[in-house]
Protein backbone atom coordinates (compact mmCIF):
# COMPACT_ATOMS: atom_id res chain seq x y z
CA UNK A 1 0.00 0.00 0.00
CA UNK A 2 1.69 3.24 -0.69
CA UNK A 3 1.57 6.19 1.68
CA UNK A 4 -0.13 8.59 -0.13
CA UNK A 5 -4.12 7.17 -0.60
CA UNK A 6 -5.41 9.46 -3.47
CA UNK A 7 -9.38 9.67 -3.35
CA UNK A 8 -11.13 10.93 -6.91
CA UNK A 9 -13.34 13.32 -7.07
CA UNK A 10 -16.59 13.39 -9.92
CA UNK A 11 -18.70 16.53 -9.62
CA UNK A 12 -19.73 19.03 -12.19
CA UNK A 13 -20.50 21.43 -8.90
CA UNK A 14 -17.63 23.00 -7.91
CA UNK A 15 -18.46 24.38 -4.52
CA UNK A 16 -19.53 20.32 -3.83
CA UNK A 17 -15.89 19.20 -5.08
CA UNK A 18 -14.77 21.91 -3.19
CA UNK A 19 -16.29 20.58 0.44
CA UNK A 20 -15.55 17.34 -0.51
CA UNK A 21 -11.95 17.80 -1.07
CA UNK A 22 -12.02 19.61 1.96
CA UNK A 23 -12.80 16.99 4.23
CA UNK A 24 -11.43 14.41 2.75
CA UNK A 25 -7.62 15.81 2.86
CA UNK A 26 -8.42 16.82 6.59
CA UNK A 27 -8.90 12.87 6.71
CA UNK A 28 -5.26 12.94 5.93
CA UNK A 29 -6.38 11.79 1.66
CA UNK A 30 -4.56 13.41 -1.25
CA UNK A 31 -7.80 15.00 -3.82
CA UNK A 32 -7.99 14.81 -7.83
CA UNK A 33 -10.93 16.60 -9.25
CA UNK A 34 -13.08 15.73 -12.40
CA UNK A 35 -15.84 18.28 -13.61
CA UNK A 36 -17.19 15.72 -15.97
CA UNK A 37 -17.71 12.00 -16.38
CA UNK A 38 -14.91 11.85 -19.65
CA UNK A 39 -12.61 14.04 -17.44
CA UNK A 40 -12.89 11.31 -14.73
CA UNK A 41 -13.04 8.44 -16.32
CA UNK A 42 -9.66 9.67 -17.88
CA UNK A 43 -8.04 10.40 -14.48
CA UNK A 44 -9.47 7.41 -12.88
CA UNK A 45 -7.26 5.11 -15.77
CA UNK A 46 -4.32 7.08 -15.30
CA UNK A 47 -4.16 7.61 -11.80
CA UNK A 48 -5.48 4.64 -10.60
CA UNK A 49 -7.13 6.10 -7.24
CA UNK A 50 -7.81 4.53 -4.42
CA UNK A 51 -11.57 5.32 -4.34
CA UNK A 52 -13.99 6.91 -6.06
CA UNK A 53 -16.38 9.80 -5.26
CA UNK A 54 -19.12 10.24 -7.86
CA UNK A 55 -21.98 12.35 -8.28
CA UNK A 56 -25.14 10.70 -9.79
CA UNK A 57 -25.95 14.01 -11.89
CA UNK A 58 -23.13 14.55 -13.96
CA UNK A 59 -23.60 16.54 -17.26
CA UNK A 60 -22.29 14.71 -19.95
CA UNK A 61 -23.78 11.23 -18.99
CA UNK A 62 -25.21 9.46 -16.15
CA UNK A 63 -23.22 8.42 -13.07
CA UNK A 64 -25.02 5.14 -13.34
CA UNK A 65 -22.98 5.04 -16.84
CA UNK A 66 -19.75 6.13 -15.44
CA UNK A 67 -20.01 2.87 -12.25
CA UNK A 68 -20.38 0.46 -15.29
CA UNK A 69 -18.01 1.86 -17.25
CA UNK A 70 -15.35 1.91 -14.48
CA UNK A 71 -16.61 -1.75 -13.20
CA UNK A 72 -15.97 -3.00 -16.72
CA UNK A 73 -12.03 -2.77 -15.55
CA UNK A 74 -11.66 -2.07 -12.26
CA UNK A 75 -12.85 -2.70 -8.24
CA UNK A 76 -12.28 0.62 -6.99
CA UNK A 77 -14.56 1.55 -4.40
CA UNK A 78 -17.33 3.74 -5.55
CA UNK A 79 -19.29 6.00 -3.59
CA UNK A 80 -22.30 7.49 -4.62
CA UNK A 81 -23.37 11.05 -3.91
CA UNK A 82 -27.06 11.66 -4.70
CA UNK A 83 -29.90 14.13 -4.22
CA UNK A 84 -32.44 11.98 -5.95
CA UNK A 85 -35.18 11.19 -3.85
CA UNK A 86 -35.91 7.42 -5.63
CA UNK A 87 -35.41 4.39 -4.09
CA UNK A 88 -34.67 2.69 -7.83
CA UNK A 89 -31.80 4.99 -8.60
CA UNK A 90 -30.11 3.89 -5.67
CA UNK A 91 -31.17 0.40 -6.31
CA UNK A 92 -29.78 0.73 -10.16
CA UNK A 93 -26.51 2.14 -9.14
CA UNK A 94 -25.78 -0.30 -6.97
CA UNK A 95 -26.19 -3.09 -9.06
CA UNK A 96 -24.10 -1.39 -11.47
CA UNK A 97 -21.56 -1.61 -8.99
CA UNK A 98 -21.19 1.06 -6.43
CA UNK A 99 -20.12 0.11 -3.00
CA UNK A 100 -21.97 2.69 -1.09
CA UNK A 101 -24.01 5.80 -1.32
CA UNK A 102 -24.37 9.19 0.59
CA UNK A 103 -27.42 10.97 0.27
CA UNK A 104 -27.62 15.06 -0.03
CA UNK A 105 -26.82 17.28 1.88
CA UNK A 106 -24.25 15.05 4.04
CA UNK A 107 -22.08 16.21 6.74
CA UNK A 108 -18.41 16.02 6.28
CA UNK A 109 -17.88 13.18 9.07
CA UNK A 110 -20.78 11.62 7.60
CA UNK A 111 -18.74 11.23 4.55
CA UNK A 112 -15.61 10.69 6.31
CA UNK A 113 -17.15 7.52 8.13
CA UNK A 114 -18.42 6.13 4.56
CA UNK A 115 -14.81 6.93 2.91
CA UNK A 116 -12.92 5.35 5.80
CA UNK A 117 -15.01 2.15 5.71
CA UNK A 118 -14.94 1.41 2.05
CA UNK A 119 -11.24 2.02 2.30
CA UNK A 120 -10.66 -0.39 5.22
CA UNK A 121 -12.83 -2.93 3.49
CA UNK A 122 -11.09 -2.89 0.21
CA UNK A 123 -7.77 -3.14 2.19
CA UNK A 124 -8.99 -5.95 3.52
CA UNK A 125 -10.15 -7.75 0.39
CA UNK A 126 -7.26 -9.30 -0.81
CA UNK A 127 -7.03 -11.49 2.11
CA UNK A 128 -10.91 -11.86 1.67
CA UNK A 129 -11.45 -11.14 5.57
CA UNK A 130 -14.59 -13.70 6.18
CA UNK A 131 -12.95 -16.83 5.29
CA UNK A 132 -11.39 -17.01 9.05
CA UNK A 133 -13.28 -17.05 12.03
CA UNK A 134 -14.86 -13.41 13.44
CA UNK A 135 -16.29 -12.51 16.17
CA UNK A 136 -18.46 -9.40 16.28
CA UNK A 137 -20.88 -7.77 18.57
CA UNK A 138 -20.79 -11.04 20.78
CA UNK A 139 -21.66 -13.25 18.05
CA UNK A 140 -18.54 -15.96 16.91
CA UNK A 141 -18.79 -16.85 13.68
CA UNK A 142 -16.75 -19.39 11.22
CA UNK A 143 -18.08 -19.57 8.15
CA UNK A 144 -15.48 -21.92 6.96
CA UNK A 145 -17.03 -24.31 9.18
CA UNK A 146 -20.35 -23.46 8.74
CA UNK A 147 -20.54 -22.48 13.25
CA UNK A 148 -22.02 -19.77 14.64
CA UNK A 149 -22.91 -19.02 17.91
CA UNK A 150 -23.28 -16.42 21.15
CA UNK A 151 -21.31 -17.21 24.05
CA UNK A 152 -21.15 -20.95 24.98
CA UNK A 153 -24.09 -21.31 23.00
CA UNK A 154 -24.47 -23.08 19.50
CA UNK A 155 -27.05 -21.23 17.53
CA UNK A 156 -28.54 -23.63 14.16
CA UNK A 157 -29.34 -21.96 11.28
CA UNK A 158 -31.32 -23.21 8.48
CA UNK A 159 -29.49 -24.03 4.84
CA UNK A 160 -30.62 -20.72 3.63
CA UNK A 161 -30.12 -18.87 6.60
CA UNK A 162 -26.34 -19.73 6.09
CA UNK A 163 -26.53 -18.96 2.56
CA UNK A 164 -27.91 -15.60 3.16
CA UNK A 165 -25.32 -14.72 6.42
CA UNK A 166 -22.24 -15.98 4.13
CA UNK A 167 -23.06 -13.59 1.28
CA UNK A 168 -23.67 -10.60 3.55
CA UNK A 169 -20.51 -11.37 5.59
CA UNK A 170 -18.75 -11.75 2.51
CA UNK A 171 -20.08 -8.42 1.35
CA UNK A 172 -19.62 -7.45 5.14
CA UNK A 173 -19.88 -3.12 5.17
CA UNK A 174 -20.99 -2.95 1.56
CA UNK A 175 -24.81 -2.66 0.64
CA UNK A 176 -26.08 -5.71 -0.91
CA UNK A 177 -29.46 -5.18 -3.20
CA UNK A 178 -32.72 -7.61 -2.62
CA UNK A 179 -31.69 -8.26 -5.96
CA UNK A 180 -28.14 -9.43 -5.54
CA UNK A 181 -28.91 -10.99 -2.51
CA UNK A 182 -32.01 -12.99 -3.89
CA UNK A 183 -29.52 -13.94 -6.79
CA UNK A 184 -26.97 -14.95 -4.85
CA UNK A 185 -29.56 -17.19 -2.07
CA UNK A 186 -31.71 -18.54 -5.18
CA UNK A 187 -29.88 -18.55 -8.41
CA UNK A 188 -32.25 -21.11 -10.32
CA UNK A 189 -35.79 -19.56 -8.69
CA UNK A 190 -38.58 -17.40 -9.69
CA UNK A 191 -41.46 -17.14 -7.03
CA UNK A 192 -41.85 -13.93 -4.53
CA UNK A 193 -38.13 -12.79 -4.02
CA UNK A 194 -39.25 -9.73 -1.88
CA UNK A 195 -42.03 -11.71 0.46
CA UNK A 196 -39.00 -14.69 0.85
CA UNK A 197 -35.93 -12.57 1.80
CA UNK A 198 -37.77 -10.89 4.29
CA UNK A 199 -39.15 -13.68 5.77
CA UNK A 200 -35.37 -15.44 6.12
CA UNK A 201 -33.68 -12.19 6.80
CA UNK A 202 -36.09 -11.63 9.66
CA UNK A 203 -35.81 -15.29 10.93
CA UNK A 204 -31.89 -15.25 11.24
CA UNK A 205 -32.31 -11.24 12.68
CA UNK A 206 -34.30 -13.41 15.41
CA UNK A 207 -31.37 -16.25 15.68
CA UNK A 208 -28.27 -13.84 15.64
CA UNK A 209 -29.24 -10.53 17.11
CA UNK A 210 -29.10 -9.86 20.90
CA UNK A 211 -32.94 -7.66 20.27
CA UNK A 212 -34.03 -8.17 16.63
CA UNK A 213 -36.18 -5.06 16.66
CA UNK A 214 -32.47 -3.26 17.20
CA UNK A 215 -30.21 -5.12 14.02
CA UNK A 216 -26.98 -4.62 15.26
CA UNK A 217 -25.59 -7.08 12.52
CA UNK A 218 -27.82 -7.12 9.69
CA UNK A 219 -28.81 -3.53 8.81
CA UNK A 220 -31.33 -2.24 7.12
CA UNK A 221 -30.89 -0.03 3.59
CA UNK A 222 -34.65 1.61 3.41
CA UNK A 223 -35.75 0.80 0.29
CA UNK A 224 -32.28 -0.49 -0.90
CA UNK A 225 -31.69 -3.70 0.61
CA UNK A 226 -29.43 -5.11 3.64
CA UNK A 227 -25.90 -4.44 4.76
CA UNK A 228 -23.81 -6.56 7.07
CA UNK A 229 -21.89 -4.69 10.06
CA UNK A 230 -18.50 -3.64 8.92
CA UNK A 231 -15.90 -6.35 10.36
CA UNK A 232 -13.30 -3.77 12.54
CA UNK B 1 -80.40 33.17 -17.34
CA UNK B 2 -78.23 34.42 -19.73
CA UNK B 3 -77.38 30.03 -19.81
CA UNK B 4 -81.19 29.29 -20.14
CA UNK B 5 -81.70 31.59 -22.69
CA UNK B 6 -78.82 30.61 -24.40
CA UNK B 7 -80.13 27.08 -24.14
CA UNK B 8 -83.02 27.81 -25.55
CA UNK B 9 -81.82 29.69 -28.47
CA UNK B 10 -79.44 26.66 -29.26
CA UNK B 11 -82.79 24.23 -29.43
CA UNK B 12 -84.50 26.57 -31.51
CA UNK B 13 -81.34 26.73 -33.69
CA UNK B 14 -81.53 23.18 -33.95
CA UNK B 15 -85.36 22.80 -34.86
CA UNK B 16 -84.64 25.31 -37.76
CA UNK B 17 -81.54 23.22 -39.39
CA UNK B 18 -83.29 19.73 -39.10
CA UNK B 19 -86.87 21.44 -40.57
CA UNK B 20 -84.60 22.97 -43.24
CA UNK B 21 -82.46 19.69 -43.87
CA UNK B 22 -85.80 17.82 -44.08
CA UNK B 23 -87.50 20.68 -46.63
CA UNK B 24 -84.44 20.34 -48.82
CA UNK B 25 -84.52 16.77 -49.26
CA UNK B 26 -87.95 16.77 -49.94
CA UNK B 27 -87.51 19.37 -52.54
CA UNK B 28 -84.17 16.86 -53.85
CA UNK B 29 -87.14 13.97 -54.19
CA UNK B 30 -89.67 15.75 -56.03
CA UNK B 31 -87.01 17.38 -58.14
CA UNK B 32 -85.98 13.89 -59.23
CA UNK B 33 -89.59 12.30 -59.26
CA UNK B 34 -90.38 14.75 -61.81
CA UNK B 35 -87.28 13.91 -63.70
CA UNK B 36 -88.17 10.29 -63.86
CA UNK B 37 -92.14 11.09 -64.55
CA UNK B 38 -90.69 12.82 -67.76
CA UNK B 39 -88.33 9.97 -68.73
CA UNK B 40 -90.89 6.93 -67.36
CA UNK B 41 -91.71 5.47 -70.86
CA UNK B 42 -87.93 4.93 -71.33
CA UNK B 43 -86.98 3.60 -68.11
CA UNK B 44 -86.44 0.48 -66.09
CA UNK B 45 -87.79 -0.17 -62.63
CA UNK B 46 -84.24 -0.81 -62.15
CA UNK B 47 -83.12 2.95 -63.38
CA UNK B 48 -85.74 4.37 -60.81
CA UNK B 49 -84.63 2.08 -58.36
CA UNK B 50 -80.78 3.22 -58.61
CA UNK B 51 -81.89 6.68 -58.83
CA UNK B 52 -83.68 6.75 -55.78
CA UNK B 53 -81.37 4.86 -53.51
CA UNK B 54 -78.76 7.03 -54.92
CA UNK B 55 -80.52 10.48 -53.84
CA UNK B 56 -80.88 8.35 -50.14
CA UNK B 57 -77.54 7.69 -49.81
CA UNK B 58 -76.52 11.38 -50.37
CA UNK B 59 -79.16 12.36 -48.55
CA UNK B 60 -77.94 10.12 -45.48
CA UNK B 61 -74.04 10.54 -45.92
CA UNK B 62 -74.82 14.77 -46.12
CA UNK B 63 -77.65 15.08 -43.68
CA UNK B 64 -77.97 12.30 -41.02
CA UNK B 65 -80.09 9.04 -40.78
CA UNK B 66 -82.98 10.82 -39.48
CA UNK B 67 -83.07 12.58 -43.37
CA UNK B 68 -81.89 9.16 -44.79
CA UNK B 69 -85.09 7.02 -43.45
CA UNK B 70 -87.66 9.34 -43.95
CA UNK B 71 -86.58 9.64 -47.29
CA UNK B 72 -86.54 6.28 -48.14
CA UNK B 73 -89.88 6.31 -47.21
CA UNK B 74 -91.20 8.64 -48.92
CA UNK B 75 -89.04 7.72 -52.08
CA UNK B 76 -90.84 4.16 -52.01
CA UNK B 77 -93.94 5.74 -51.69
CA UNK B 78 -93.18 8.12 -55.26
CA UNK B 79 -91.75 5.12 -56.84
CA UNK B 80 -94.97 3.07 -56.24
CA UNK B 81 -97.29 6.47 -57.26
CA UNK B 82 -95.52 7.76 -60.08
CA UNK B 83 -93.49 4.91 -61.40
CA UNK B 84 -95.52 1.68 -61.25
CA UNK B 85 -98.44 1.09 -63.59
CA UNK B 86 -101.18 2.07 -62.46
CA UNK B 87 -100.06 5.33 -62.37
CA UNK B 88 -101.45 7.68 -60.08
CA UNK B 89 -102.70 5.31 -57.69
CA UNK B 90 -100.98 3.25 -54.93
CA UNK B 91 -102.28 -0.17 -56.28
CA UNK B 92 -99.87 -2.46 -58.25
CA UNK B 93 -101.00 -4.37 -60.69
CA UNK B 94 -98.10 -6.73 -61.73
CA UNK B 95 -97.14 -8.64 -58.53
CA UNK B 96 -93.44 -8.99 -59.62
CA UNK B 97 -93.54 -4.88 -59.05
CA UNK B 98 -94.54 -5.50 -55.24
CA UNK B 99 -91.32 -7.37 -54.97
CA UNK B 100 -89.22 -4.82 -56.95
CA UNK B 101 -91.05 -2.07 -54.57
CA UNK B 102 -90.08 -3.98 -51.31
CA UNK B 103 -86.64 -5.01 -52.29
CA UNK B 104 -86.33 -1.40 -53.05
CA UNK B 105 -87.82 -0.59 -49.42
CA UNK B 106 -85.64 -2.39 -47.77
CA UNK B 107 -82.34 -2.08 -49.96
CA UNK B 108 -82.39 2.01 -49.04
CA UNK B 109 -83.62 1.95 -45.20
CA UNK B 110 -80.87 -0.74 -44.87
CA UNK B 111 -78.27 1.86 -46.96
CA UNK B 112 -79.18 4.38 -44.71
CA UNK B 113 -78.83 2.31 -41.54
CA UNK B 114 -75.48 1.15 -42.66
CA UNK B 115 -73.79 4.23 -43.52
CA UNK B 116 -74.95 6.05 -40.37
CA UNK B 117 -73.45 2.88 -38.56
CA UNK B 118 -70.34 3.18 -40.46
CA UNK B 119 -70.13 7.11 -39.67
CA UNK B 120 -70.72 6.69 -35.86
CA UNK B 121 -68.44 4.04 -35.68
CA UNK B 122 -65.70 6.48 -37.44
CA UNK B 123 -66.62 9.03 -35.32
CA UNK B 124 -66.15 6.71 -31.85
CA UNK B 125 -62.74 5.83 -33.18
CA UNK B 126 -61.80 9.35 -33.73
CA UNK B 127 -63.02 10.14 -30.33
CA UNK B 128 -61.05 6.88 -28.45
CA UNK B 129 -57.71 8.16 -30.62
CA UNK B 130 -58.32 11.82 -28.99
CA UNK B 131 -58.75 10.37 -25.78
CA UNK B 132 -56.09 8.24 -25.80
CA UNK B 133 -54.01 11.60 -26.75
CA UNK B 134 -55.15 13.18 -23.82
CA UNK B 135 -53.69 10.29 -21.78
CA UNK B 136 -50.61 10.53 -23.42
CA UNK B 137 -50.81 14.12 -22.76
CA UNK B 138 -51.55 13.77 -18.80
CA UNK B 139 -48.88 11.11 -18.65
CA UNK B 140 -46.36 13.11 -20.08
CA UNK B 141 -47.43 16.29 -17.67
CA UNK B 142 -46.91 14.23 -14.70
CA UNK B 143 -43.63 13.17 -16.21
CA UNK B 144 -42.70 16.67 -16.58
CA UNK B 145 -43.73 17.48 -13.23
CA UNK B 146 -41.99 15.11 -11.22
CA UNK B 147 -38.61 15.62 -13.44
CA UNK B 148 -39.37 19.38 -12.43
CA UNK B 149 -39.53 18.65 -8.83
CA UNK B 150 -36.58 16.17 -8.91
CA UNK B 151 -35.25 19.42 -10.89
CA UNK B 152 -35.98 21.78 -7.87
CA UNK B 153 -34.75 19.22 -5.37
CA UNK B 154 -31.51 19.08 -6.53
CA UNK B 155 -31.14 22.74 -6.89
CA UNK B 156 -32.20 23.13 -3.85
CA UNK B 157 -29.93 20.62 -1.72
CA UNK B 158 -26.44 21.32 -3.61
CA UNK B 159 -25.94 24.72 -2.14
CA UNK B 160 -27.20 22.89 1.30
CA UNK B 161 -25.20 20.60 1.20
CA UNK B 162 -22.04 22.99 0.44
CA UNK B 163 -23.11 24.84 3.33
CA UNK B 164 -23.70 22.11 5.39
CA UNK B 165 -20.63 20.64 4.53
CA UNK B 166 -18.58 24.59 5.21
CA UNK B 167 -20.06 24.79 8.41
CA UNK B 168 -18.88 21.86 9.58
CA UNK B 169 -15.67 22.70 8.70
CA UNK B 170 -15.53 25.31 10.54
CA UNK B 171 -17.10 24.01 13.43
CA UNK B 172 -13.61 21.67 13.55
CA UNK B 173 -11.95 24.55 13.06
CA UNK B 174 -13.49 26.09 16.31
CA UNK B 175 -16.09 28.13 15.46
CA UNK B 176 -18.81 27.65 17.75
CA UNK B 177 -21.19 30.10 15.44
CA UNK B 178 -20.94 27.51 12.97
CA UNK B 179 -22.88 24.74 14.10
CA UNK B 180 -26.08 27.26 14.43
CA UNK B 181 -25.54 27.22 11.02
CA UNK B 182 -25.65 23.47 10.15
CA UNK B 183 -28.61 23.34 12.72
CA UNK B 184 -30.04 26.05 10.48
CA UNK B 185 -29.17 24.20 7.54
CA UNK B 186 -30.65 20.89 8.94
CA UNK B 187 -33.53 22.39 9.19
CA UNK B 188 -34.24 24.11 6.18
CA UNK B 189 -33.22 20.59 4.55
CA UNK B 190 -36.28 19.34 6.63
CA UNK B 191 -38.29 21.58 5.64
CA UNK B 192 -37.34 21.53 1.90
CA UNK B 193 -38.21 17.67 2.09
CA UNK B 194 -41.54 18.41 3.59
CA UNK B 195 -42.82 21.18 1.06
CA UNK B 196 -41.19 18.57 -1.65
CA UNK B 197 -43.10 15.40 -0.88
CA UNK B 198 -46.34 17.42 -0.01
CA UNK B 199 -46.15 18.97 -3.74
CA UNK B 200 -45.46 15.17 -4.95
CA UNK B 201 -48.60 13.95 -3.31
CA UNK B 202 -50.73 16.67 -4.03
CA UNK B 203 -49.41 16.54 -7.98
CA UNK B 204 -49.86 12.88 -7.74
CA UNK B 205 -46.44 11.91 -8.83
CA UNK B 206 -45.71 10.40 -5.84
CA UNK B 207 -43.93 6.94 -6.73
CA UNK B 208 -44.69 4.04 -5.16
CA UNK B 209 -42.92 0.61 -4.30
CA UNK B 210 -45.31 -1.41 -3.01
CA UNK B 211 -43.40 -4.90 -2.59
CA UNK B 212 -43.52 -7.37 0.10
CA UNK B 213 -42.13 -6.31 3.26
CA UNK B 214 -41.79 -6.99 7.01
CA UNK B 215 -43.02 -5.15 10.04
CA UNK B 216 -39.88 -5.91 12.29
CA UNK B 217 -37.81 -4.70 9.13
CA UNK B 218 -39.91 -1.54 9.25
CA UNK B 219 -39.90 -1.01 12.95
CA UNK B 220 -36.10 -1.75 13.32
CA UNK B 221 -35.08 0.97 10.59
CA UNK B 222 -37.34 3.10 12.41
CA UNK B 223 -35.51 2.55 15.45
CA UNK B 224 -31.82 2.56 14.07
CA UNK B 225 -32.88 6.01 11.78
CA UNK B 226 -33.84 8.00 15.23
CA UNK B 227 -30.46 6.39 16.71
CA UNK B 228 -29.35 10.02 17.54
CA UNK B 229 -32.40 11.16 18.95
CA UNK B 230 -33.03 12.60 22.06
CA UNK B 231 -34.26 9.97 24.61
CA UNK B 232 -34.60 7.32 22.24
CA UNK B 233 -33.64 4.69 25.09
CA UNK B 234 -37.30 5.69 26.43
CA UNK B 235 -38.97 4.01 23.58
CA UNK B 236 -40.22 0.45 23.95
CA UNK B 237 -40.48 -1.73 21.01
CA UNK B 238 -41.65 -4.93 20.33
CA UNK B 239 -43.48 -7.21 18.01
CA UNK B 240 -46.80 -8.79 19.07
CA UNK B 241 -46.00 -12.06 17.42
CA UNK B 242 -42.94 -13.95 16.84
CA UNK B 243 -42.86 -15.29 13.66
CA UNK B 244 -42.20 -13.03 10.26
CA UNK B 245 -45.21 -10.49 9.79
CA UNK B 246 -45.27 -9.79 6.00
CA UNK B 247 -47.53 -6.65 4.33
CA UNK B 248 -47.37 -4.89 0.97
CA UNK B 249 -46.18 -1.25 1.04
CA UNK B 250 -43.89 0.86 0.26
CA UNK B 251 -40.72 1.04 2.72
CA UNK B 252 -39.17 4.56 2.50
CA UNK B 253 -42.47 6.26 2.90
CA UNK B 254 -43.83 3.77 5.77
CA UNK B 255 -40.18 4.66 7.42
CA UNK B 256 -40.60 7.89 6.99
CA UNK B 257 -44.60 7.58 8.54
CA UNK B 258 -43.70 5.60 11.21
CA UNK B 259 -40.41 7.89 11.69
CA UNK B 260 -42.46 11.04 12.49
CA UNK B 261 -44.98 9.16 14.90
CA UNK B 262 -41.89 8.09 17.36
CA UNK B 263 -40.43 11.16 16.88
CA UNK B 264 -43.52 13.22 18.20
CA UNK B 265 -43.99 10.69 20.63
CA UNK B 266 -40.73 11.58 22.06
CA UNK B 267 -41.34 15.04 21.57
CA UNK B 268 -44.57 15.22 23.67
CA UNK B 269 -43.94 12.69 25.88
CA UNK B 270 -42.98 14.02 29.38
CA UNK B 271 -39.39 13.00 31.18
CA UNK B 272 -39.17 9.45 32.66
CA UNK B 273 -42.80 8.31 30.44
CA UNK B 274 -42.30 5.30 28.24
CA UNK B 275 -42.94 5.38 24.88
CA UNK B 276 -44.82 2.09 22.99
CA UNK B 277 -44.14 0.76 20.08
CA UNK B 278 -46.19 -2.37 19.18
CA UNK B 279 -46.37 -3.85 15.43
CA UNK B 280 -49.11 -6.48 15.00
CA UNK B 281 -51.42 -8.11 12.70
CA UNK B 282 -55.35 -7.06 12.76
CA UNK B 283 -57.11 -9.05 10.02
CA UNK B 284 -55.76 -7.98 6.78
CA UNK B 285 -53.94 -5.04 8.52
CA UNK B 286 -49.94 -4.95 9.80
CA UNK B 287 -50.81 -2.11 12.43
CA UNK B 288 -48.10 -0.07 13.89
CA UNK B 289 -49.22 1.52 17.07
CA UNK B 290 -47.16 4.34 19.04
CA UNK B 291 -48.53 5.18 22.22
CA UNK B 292 -47.23 7.96 24.55
CA UNK B 293 -48.27 9.82 27.86
CA UNK B 294 -48.38 13.58 26.78
CA UNK B 295 -50.86 15.82 27.15
CA UNK B 296 -52.48 14.51 24.25
CA UNK B 297 -55.18 16.16 21.66
CA UNK B 298 -58.18 18.11 23.19
CA UNK B 299 -61.26 16.60 22.08
CA UNK B 300 -62.45 19.50 19.67
CA UNK B 301 -59.32 19.23 17.94
CA UNK B 302 -58.92 15.73 17.41
CA UNK B 303 -60.59 15.83 13.80
CA UNK B 304 -57.96 18.57 12.66
CA UNK B 305 -54.71 16.81 13.69
CA UNK B 306 -53.55 15.63 10.35
CA UNK B 307 -54.62 19.39 9.16
CA UNK B 308 -51.67 20.89 7.54
CA UNK B 309 -49.54 23.27 10.20
CA UNK B 310 -52.30 22.36 12.52
CA UNK B 311 -51.26 23.38 16.07
CA UNK B 312 -53.37 22.18 19.04
CA UNK B 313 -54.38 25.40 21.56
CA UNK B 314 -53.04 23.56 24.55
CA UNK B 315 -49.31 22.82 22.90
CA UNK B 316 -46.54 24.90 23.47
CA UNK B 317 -45.53 26.16 19.44
CA UNK B 318 -43.27 23.34 18.04
CA UNK B 319 -39.99 25.19 16.63
CA UNK B 320 -38.28 21.83 15.53
CA UNK B 321 -41.30 20.22 13.20
CA UNK B 322 -42.47 21.90 10.12
CA UNK B 323 -45.89 21.70 10.79
CA UNK B 324 -46.33 19.07 8.40
CA UNK B 325 -45.13 15.83 9.61
CA UNK B 326 -48.72 14.58 10.33
CA UNK B 327 -50.57 15.66 7.22
CA UNK B 328 -47.79 13.93 4.88
CA UNK B 329 -47.49 10.54 7.30
CA UNK B 330 -51.36 10.17 6.46
CA UNK B 331 -51.16 11.17 2.70
CA UNK B 332 -48.43 8.75 2.56
CA UNK B 333 -50.33 5.61 4.63
CA UNK B 334 -53.08 6.26 2.91
CA UNK B 335 -51.64 6.27 -0.81
CA UNK B 336 -50.38 2.38 -0.30
CA UNK B 337 -53.77 1.31 0.95
CA UNK B 338 -53.21 2.01 4.04
CA UNK B 339 -54.81 4.61 7.05
CA UNK B 340 -53.08 6.48 9.77
CA UNK B 341 -55.61 7.28 12.89
CA UNK B 342 -55.49 9.10 16.22
CA UNK B 343 -57.10 7.92 19.43
CA UNK B 344 -56.78 9.39 23.26
CA UNK B 345 -54.90 7.07 25.36
CA UNK B 346 -56.53 5.28 28.55
CA UNK B 347 -55.37 7.02 30.97
CA UNK B 348 -53.95 9.76 29.20
CA UNK B 349 -52.02 10.77 26.33
CA UNK B 350 -52.23 9.37 22.59
CA UNK B 351 -52.00 7.04 20.54
CA UNK B 352 -51.20 6.89 16.87
CA UNK B 353 -51.62 3.68 14.62
CA UNK B 354 -50.10 3.45 10.78
CA UNK B 355 -52.17 0.54 9.24
CA UNK B 356 -50.50 -0.78 6.12
CA UNK B 357 -52.04 -3.96 3.52
CA UNK B 358 -51.06 -7.38 5.63
CA UNK B 359 -49.65 -9.89 2.76
CA UNK B 360 -49.68 -13.86 3.44
CA UNK B 361 -46.80 -15.73 2.54
CA UNK B 362 -46.76 -16.62 -1.41
CA UNK B 363 -45.47 -20.24 -2.48
CA UNK B 364 -41.60 -20.84 -1.71
CA UNK B 365 -39.26 -20.07 -4.27
CA UNK B 366 -37.44 -23.41 -3.36
CA UNK B 367 -40.30 -25.38 -4.92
Amino acid sequence: MPDEIRVLVIDDEAPIRRAVSNALVADGLSVSEAGTAREGLDLAAAERPALIILDLGLPDGSGINVCRDLRGWCRVPIIVLSARHSDSEKVALLDAGADAYVTKPFSASALQARVRAQLRRAAAAPADGGRGEIEINGLRLDLARRSVGRGAREIHLTPTEWDLLRELVRHAGRTLTHRQLFAAVWPHSGGDAQAYLRVHISNLRGKIEVDPVRPHLVLTEPGVGYRFRSLD
Amino acid sequence: MATDSGRSTEAGAERRRLTADFALAIGLLALVTVGLVALRARLDKAHVALAYLLLVLVASAWRGRAVGLTLAVLSFVCFNFFLIPPYHTLAVADPLDWLALVVYLITSLVAAQLLYRAKREAAARAQLLAEAERARALREADRQKDALLASVSHDLRTPLTTITALANELRLAGDDRAATIELEAARLNLLVTDLLELSRLNGGVLQLQLEANAADDLLGSALERLAGAPRIGDVDARLEQAEPLLGRFDFTHSLRALVNLIENALKYSPPGQRVEVVAGRWGNRLVFTVSDRGPGIPPEDAAHVFDPFFRSAGRTPDVTGTGLGLTIARRLAEAQGGALRYQPRAGGGSVFSLELPALDLPPSPES
